[in-house]
């Protein structure tokens, strides 16, 4: 059977309620999972052409991609009910958890572990940005790039907004000249 | 006004979030902590923490955020301000995107931001791991977790869970 779109808002609703409610550890396996395997909504190449976009666009990757296929399927009324599918359980999870720490945090070994738990996610981000990197390891000014970025923005803490134009306006050219 | 600002902040952070959040984690915290002196840097990473250990999206450190600077209401409106103008570009780009598939100025953008974002993210593993003067066990940790993510096909959940045993036992 080919896929097949989502037949009603409530179906849609229900898709990416589930997507959210079981996103441990990152969202856009379980996106894959639920609109490609599962439910069946998409081709893998629609869902990966999806990808693409929503990850070219600004803004949270997987908040654009439930506006992106809300829209597609079933206009505003769509948009909207994909996004709010998608956020009302972790918005529940990470709130209570928020509280339930509240209430913890004065205890000593708990700030600690919590403050592992923080160290660990920056390492998660350290480890992506380590294997997106890979394509460039053979472009010299790809790694200036790379580097001049960490140091403006993480190490002298200068604004992205900054940062941002600069750095796109140096790449832009860069690119051009197919150096990138 | 504290919702304004809210708004006002993490509304420009959505548009220059490319990359995703991880690409504008150290503005946030930049903004957070520095500029708007909300929290510290240790009670960032600490929020952060709670965000990455719950399921769903990472956006949702922006929730918390907002929580801890205007309880519920600023939840909403940080979370909505991060989200909306983003999707509302995202909204209007959706139907050009196929249509600009194989442009060569398409491709020329996603070759200039590859490394732009590679860069920024990071700086933000670098400012989260980082919320003081230069602690090695925090750095131990982040070089454990990334090492997992690298080396191995386990679950980042393994590494969220190696962190906090490794911060019981070590901070």
């Amino acid at each position: 059977m080919p896929p097949a779109p989502p037949r009603s808002l409530a179906e849609l609703f229900l898709g990416f309620l589930s997507i959210g409610a079981r996103s441990f550890g990152g969202v856009m396996p379980w996106a894959h999972r639920v609109m490609v395997e599962e439910r069946r909504w998409m081709t893998e190449a629609d869902f990966a052409e999806t990808v693409g976009l929503c990850q070219f666009l600004p803004g949270p990757n997987i908040g654009n991609a439930s506006i992106v296929l809300g829209k597609r399927w079933f206009g505003l009324a769509g948009a909207l009910v994909a996004f709010l599918g998608l956020m009302a359980l972790p918005f529940v999870w990470v709130m209570a958890l928020g509280l339930l720490y509240a209430d913890f945090s004065s205890n000593a070994t708990v700030r600690a572990a919590v403050t592992g738990v923080g160290a660990a996610g920056g390492g998660l981000f350290i480890g992506t940005a380590i294997k997106l990197a890979r394509v460039l390891v053979r472009k010299p000014a790809a790694l200036a790039l790379v580097a001049g970025c960490f140091i403006a923005v993480g190490i002298a803490r200068v604004s992205l907004l900054i940062v941002l134009p600069a750095a796109a306006l140096v790449a832009l050219h860069l690119a051009g000249e197919k150096q990138l | 006004m504290i919702l304004l600002e809210l708004a006002l902040y993490f509304g420009m952070l959505s548009l220059i979030a490319f990359g995703g959040m991880p690409a504008v984690m150290s503005e946030m915290q930049r903004l957070v902590v520095d500029v708007n002196e909300w929290m510290s840097a240790a009670e960032f990473i600490q929020l952060f923490a709670v965000a990455q250990a719950a399921p769903g999206p990472n956006v949702l450190i922006v929730g918390l955020i907002g929580w801890k600077v205007a309880g519920l209401a600023g939840a909403l409106v940080a979370l909505g301000a991060v989200c909306g103008p983003a999707a509302v570009l995202a909204w209007w780009v959706a139907g050009l995107w196929d249509r600009f598939k194989d442009s060569p100025w398409r491709m020329r953008i996603q070759r200039a931001l590859a490394p732009l974002v590679v860069g920024l993210i990071f700086s933000g593993g670098y400012v989260i791991a980082t919320p003081g003067a230069p602690d090695w066990r925090l750095w131990l940790i982040a070089a454990i977790s990334a090492a997992i993510l690298l080396l191995s096909k386990l679950n980042p959940l393994w590494a969220i869970a190696a962190g906090a045993v490794l911060g019981g036992a070590l901070l």
